[in-house]
């Protein structure tokens, strides 16, 4: 019950002023924006920290803006504001079912999209969709903005390339005619980490793209699979093969939540109707 | 310790906390306000969901200093007229039984139904999915939300 | 019987406005006051070891740290079967999570950081993790002085061995009886340890004054038997039961955890040492998984011989339980089982062996089912397994061997009047038996699983009920009883019986939650038998306040006292129509006489209930002479379940359950109690599963990893049958029903994966991962098994 060790809370106005305040404190505070993880680690001391910099008084961080080539979500913009989203559900339909399988209501109200990524599990929902739409994570430090590819994002389990003066600005997603999903492997119906996960992409021109989660250490392109499924006509002895490209491809653990075996299973099947209801969805799509 | 003010069931509140300090502590400790309870202590269960802004949260991942200049409700702000119609429901149909649950879940239908008066029954179970009831079985929670919507389809 | 009112009735329960509107208070809710006390608690980290060092000092000299604690200030045993446990490990410390030291101090954080300045140097001990190893006769003895323990008659330890209780059952001869056999199968079904998980978790707080008067409050199943082991446990300082109090509030759930004692002793026993401030403990969602108790984990081999027409010839049953550290409450399961592992059947020729092993695992303890539901998955499964072979329907050789009223139990008493073969009929007609159900979807496979429903309350010959009952001068009623309602509905039930005999609306009756001091004794809300043994003793409480009502009316008034009954709120007359005298003009200030004095005074009734018929005394090696069970509940079920072929997940299409409740008091609680329970039992074999590591520490201890079912997790339909032949000694014929409801969960599902896949599981739990595996390899596991 409640956290033990004591810090500093500060509530920035504008980006400036956190970034001022995370070059006083660099390495020693951490940003707090729906606390839905942080507040967890902080509690059962998985993390010290002097100061907390919570993001949710920058009002420019909290917008879902579409331009005409992308749509801007800003770092304070939660799940279910993207959920509700008209825009998101139209124009970034894998995100936007990812979104509804992150967690639960309440987790949804409060978490980011943003602080999911800075968490970077490998269990990430979120990541495959960002992955698929070659996301770009706008980031700031006191001298510079600049634009990360989400490719070069995940590091580690738990790891970004985020440096410690930075902050989360936006993701940006180009936006492209395309469908698809986001196949989750949990344990049971209701909320749980993914054991596996498939991210799917399809457009008109049989460009093919996927990407993972929860069976390796970081999330990632399926690029292997994406190459030899490039503008082919699909049929079953194909995902045959491709299910075994899956496998090659992957690196999935055993672990208390699920067997190697089984995760390595399930993405072949995930894939495989995943993949096929895409298709369908997909106009000229035939199988 | 720092001064925060806020709107808790309809009333404004002015309090002074240390910046680890979680919200669903002071509600319970310094503020007297008992209906959210902890279940998990790491948003997993649902039991200490309260509305903040009129979305339901998890108040022991949320720190007190963060609700500063906002709004609270709880299940005593929910109760304050008289229990709701799904509240009525919910007792008429013996939906609960040891009631460690009630709390957060009629905080979550609460939620739901102002956003979405007309649920179906997926959306019902999607909502409450992160309310965790040991004792129900759920389906006498399920049915007294769905009796709610059905009676104002029938209004 | 008249017709009844009260009885019968789905009444909402009594206490559901103040849950609802988030009014009640449990213990965690209770003020306390400034100078409540909080305590961390200091934990082994090593699942068998010896403690060389235990250095309290720099936590001592912590700012604000009022005390800190260990074995050395309370040297003392404390059990509810068998004294095994201490209340702070002393010089060993058995399972990781076992309490070592207590700090106290005024705040939460204090406490927390203090705690973690104490040091404690191990020297590890050979680490049992596993009940088919602990059994051998080489390894490490983890409780030395066994031979030496307190316990139960009933119990037999084995001293020098692992082994805390053996419990064998012999009846007729099954050598003999599987000579006479056409066919014998024989197999083995693991279960492993199951965690309650109620949505509140231990709470206790424990007050001492300065008069030495000890108050507990607890989130309790047992106020009355905690207050009796905390009086013999502390007897050393001084105190005797009436010294100590024990407050019970109304409990967030409970299943079996929060019965006998575990983390309230640290309460009582800290509070001793910081007089006049009162002391919290709660546990934290990690603590309620490792430090409370779990369900015993169990390996089952059973051999059962039959006939070609069905007729079941012999059982060998011989199961290996898994106690971890502690059998005080475990090995009574255990026993439990050994006196009942024939399911619900007629067998002749009997052998049953139920052995309970102590291992490095956190202590286990009474969890909803109290053994019934572990056994049951392998014998549920192993006849449906027989039946395929002989090719007889499943529920055919079900019905075949079922057992009736008169038929003679494993212990050699008569078996209770049942509705058994009514429950079969009703589930097979409801879940439409024998129409095979197709899915739409390519992927799905849909399957039907059956299993029988069978339990008997496990408590000692001697545990009892009691009640008062008393009026106010509105003609209201409190009920003072110390059954605690966990959610069943305990309360509402009460108020029901004593409205029947006592003409009162519910409206008008409260019954009110334990204390040890104001209310009379129970022996705990175990065993799903308070409707039974405290419903007898409202029940009589109520039959002698309306003694008193007709004693003092009759002879006030001069009216015929067997004339007299009472309707509306009344007494009245049947010899004189137009009599009617309201219950408020008299149950507390009496009845005016000609002379103006006044007759009579308040209302009190009071009843006990004792089962005088049982008998715990038997033949150590054979179990026969005593009557160590007072009844049992039976009933049926069935499942129709889709399985997807590639995925392995499982989806519940539509469950129907029955059981004979000889009376359902509230129907609508009896339904949610199936509702409930069959979640809950559907949840451990889908996919509740506990894991540890090689060192004996849980990996899971919360609900990220440890699952328990959700709003999504539902089946679609859910169909109550509530069967009613009459228990002759029940409260109008009423038997307990809170405990079977989730027993047929297990065997269910795997009797309907065999029928969907033509997989047999013989492990649980059975998650999608194992189904979907198992299918995957079905080629080579159908060789080996069927």
């Amino acid at each position: 019950m409640g956290i033990i060790n004591d810090f500093e809370y500060k509530k920035p106005k504008n980006i400036k002023e956190a970034l001022q305040l995370l070059a006083e404190k660099r390495g020693k505070s951490k940003i707090l924006a729906g606390g839905t993880d942080l507040i967890v680690y902080l509690k059962e001391e998985l993390l010290k920290t002097e100061l907390v910099i919570d993001l949710k008084g920058i009002e420019e961080l909290n917008n879902i803006k579409v331009e005409k080539d992308k749509v801007i979500i800003g770092a304070g913009v939660t799940f279910t504001e993207l959920i509700e989203s008209q825009e998101i559900q139209k124009k970034l339909p894998i995100l936007w079912e990812a979104c509804k399988k992150v967690a639960s209501v309440g987790i949804r109200n409060r978490a980011t999209l943003a602080g999911n990524i800075c968490s970077a599990v490998p269990s990430i929902d979120s990541a495959p969709a960002l992955l698929v739409y070659d996301a770009e994570i706008v980031v700031q430090n006191a001298t510079e903005k600049k634009n990360v590819s989400i490719h070069n994002w995940f590091t580690g389990p738990k790891k970004t390339i985020l440096a410690s003066d930075e902050i989360v600005i936006s993701i940006n997603i180009p936006l492209s005619k395309h469908t698809g999903g986001y196949e989750k492997l949990g344990r049971y119906q209701g909320e749980d980490l993914a054991q596996a996960g498939i991210g799917i992409l399809v457009d008109s021109v049989k460009n093919y793209r996927f990407a993972s989660c929860a069976v390796g250490p970081v999330p990632k392109r399926l690029y292997k699979l994406e190459e030899y499924l490039q503008g082919k006509e699909i049929n079953e002895e194909i995902l045959a093969k491709a299910g075994d490209i899956i496998s090659d491809e992957i690196s999935p653990i055993s672990d208390i939540r699920s067997s190697a075996e089984y995760r390595t299973h399930m993405m072949k099947v995930m894939f495989n109707r995943g993949f096929k209801k895409a298709l369908t969805s997909m106009k000229g799509g035939r199988l | 310790m720092k001064q925060i003010t806020f709107k808790l069931n309809n009333e404004i509140r002015s309090i002074y906390v240390e910046p680890e300090e979680i919200l669903l502590d002071v509600l319970r400790e310094k503020l007297g306000v008992k209906s959210p309870k902890c279940g998990c202590d790491r948003g997993d269960c649902g039991a200490c969901a309260v509305l903040l802004d009129g979305r339901s949260v998890r108040s022991c991942l949320v720190l007190a200093i963060e609700v500063d200049g906002h709004e609270i409700v709880t299940v005593e702000g929910i109760s304050q007229a008289g229990l709701t119609k799904v509240q009525q429901s919910m007792l008429d149909n013996n939906a609960f039984q040891c009631g460690f649950c009630a709390p957060g879940i009629v905080v979550t239908t609460t939620e739901l139904l102002e956003h979405n008066p007309r649920p179906t029954m997926e959306e019902i179970k999607e909502a409450l999915s992160g309310n965790l009831c040991r004792c129900s079985g759920y389906l006498p929670i399920l049915e007294s939300v769905q009796h709610v919507v059905e009676e104002a389809d029938n209004e | 019987m008249n017709k009844l009112r009260h009885v019968g009735k789905p009444y909402v329960r009594i206490d559901g406005k103040e849950k609802i509107s988030g009014a009640t208070r449990y213990t965690e809710d209770i003020e306390f006051g400034p100078n409540l006390h909080y305590v961390a608690i200091v934990e082994s980290s090593e699942a068998h070891a010896k403690i060389l060092k235990l250095d309290v000092s720099e936590a001592k000299k912590y700012p604000g740290v009022v005390g800190v604690f260990t074995a050395q200030d309370f040297p003392y045993k404390f059990g509810l079967y068998m004294k095994d446990r201490f209340i702070f490990a002393m010089d060993t410390v058995k399972y990781v999570g076992q309490q070592i030291a207590a700090v106290v101090a005024r705040d939460v954080k204090t406490a927390k950081r203090a705690a973690k300045l104490i040091k404690v140097e191990y020297e590890p001990l050979t680490a049992i993790f596993d009940q088919m190893e602990s059994i051998k006769e080489t390894v490490p003895r983890i409780h030395p002085k066994l031979g030496e323990y307190e316990h139960v008659p009933w119990f037999f330890p084995q001293a020098n061995t692992n082994i805390a209780h053996w419990r064998k059952t012999r009846r007729g001869d099954v050598v003999k009886g599987f000579d006479e056999a056409d066919f014998v199968l024989e197999d083995t079904y693991t279960v492993p340890r199951y965690a309650h998980c109620p949505l509140e978790t231990h709470a206790a707080v424990g007050l001492c004054d300065l008069s030495d008067r000890l108050t507990i409050w607890a989130s309790s199943q047992s106020p009355h038997t905690q207050r009796n082991l905390f009086a013999e446990s502390l007897a050393p300082l001084g105190f005797s039961h009436k010294d100590i109090r024990v407050i019970a509030p109304p409990i967030g759930g409970g299943f079996g955890g929060k019965a006998g004692v575990s983390m309230e002793i640290l309460a009582a026993a800290i509070a001793t040492k910081v007089k006049g401030n009162p002391v919290k403990i709660i546990w934290s969602r990690e603590q309620e998984f490792y430090n409370t108790s779990q369900r015993l984990g169990v390996k089952a081999k059973i051999k059962i011989g039959v006939k070609n027409d069905g007729t079941f010839t012999a059982i060998d049953h011989k199961l290996y339980w898994d106690t971890g550290a502690s059998a005080e409450y475990g090995a009574n399961v255990v026993n439990a089982v050994g006196l009942s592992a024939i399911g619900p059947y007629r067998f002749q020729n009997i052998s049953i062996d139920s052995v309970c092993l102590y291992t490095n695992l956190p202590p286990c303890g009474a969890y909803r089912g109290f053994g019934y539901s572990e056994f049951m998955f392998g014998l549920e499964s192993h006849i449906t397994r027989i039946a395929d072979h002989l090719k007889i329907d499943p529920v055919e050789i079900r019905k075949k061997n079922a057992i009736k009223e008169n038929d003679i139990l494993a212990y050699g008493v008569k078996m209770n009047p049942n509705g058994l073969i009514k429950c079969i009929d009703e589930v097979a007609k409801e879940i439409e038996w024998n129409k095979k159900v197709t899915s739409n979807d390519p992927n799905k496979e849909v399957g039907k699983g059956f299993s029988l429903i069978w339990k008997a309350p496990a408590m000692p010959p001697n545990a009892s009920s009691a009640a008062f009952l008393k009026f106010s001068e509105d003609g209201s009623v409190n009920i003072l009883v110390s059954g605690m309602d966990m959610g069943q509905g305990y309360l509402t039930v009460m108020a029901q019986i004593a409205a029947e005999i006592l003409a009162v609306p519910i409206t008008k009756i409260r019954t009110e939650t334990p204390d040890t001091d104001r209310n009379p004794y129970e022996w705990q809300t175990v065993a799903s038998h308070v409707t039974w043994s405290c419903g007898n003793a409202v029940r009589k409480a109520a039959i002698d306040a309306r003694e008193q009502i007709f004693d003092v009316v009759a002879r006030t008034l001069y009216l015929p006292k067997d004339m007299l009954f009472l309707e509306d709120e009344s007494v009245k007359c049947r010899t004189k129509p137009d009599f009617k005298l309201p219950l408020k003009d008299f149950v507390i200030n009496g009845i005016q006489a000609e002379d103006f004095s006044f007759k009579g005074g308040p209302i009190m009734g009071h009843g006990i209930f004792m089962p005088e018929f049982a008998s715990a005394n038997s033949d150590p090696e054979t179990s026969q002479g005593g009557h160590p069970n007072v009844h049992y509940t039976v009933g049926a079920a069935a499942i129709t379940m889709s399985i997807d072929k590639e995925s392995g997940e499982m989806h519940v299409l539509k469950a129907v359950e029955a059981i004979d409740v000889g009376k359902a008091i509230n129907p609508s609680l009896v339904k949610g109690q199936i509702t409930g329970g069959l979640l809950q039992g559907l949840a451990t074999v889908l996919y509740e599963d506990m894991r540890f590591n090689d060192k004996g520490k849980m990996l899971n201890p919360n609900f990220t990893d440890y699952k328990i079912p959700t709003s999504k997790d539902v089946p679609d339909e859910i169909v109550p049958i509530i069967v009613e032949v009459p228990q002759p000694d029940g409260p109008f014929g009423a038997r307990g029903v809170g405990e079977h409801t989730m027993i047929p969960a297990a065997p269910m599902i795997a009797n309907a994966v065999k029928d969907a896949l033509g997989v047999r599981i013989k492990s649980m739990p059975i998650t999608k991962e194992k189904v979907a595996l198992a299918n995957l390899k079905k080629g080579e596991l159908n060789a080996k098994t069927f």
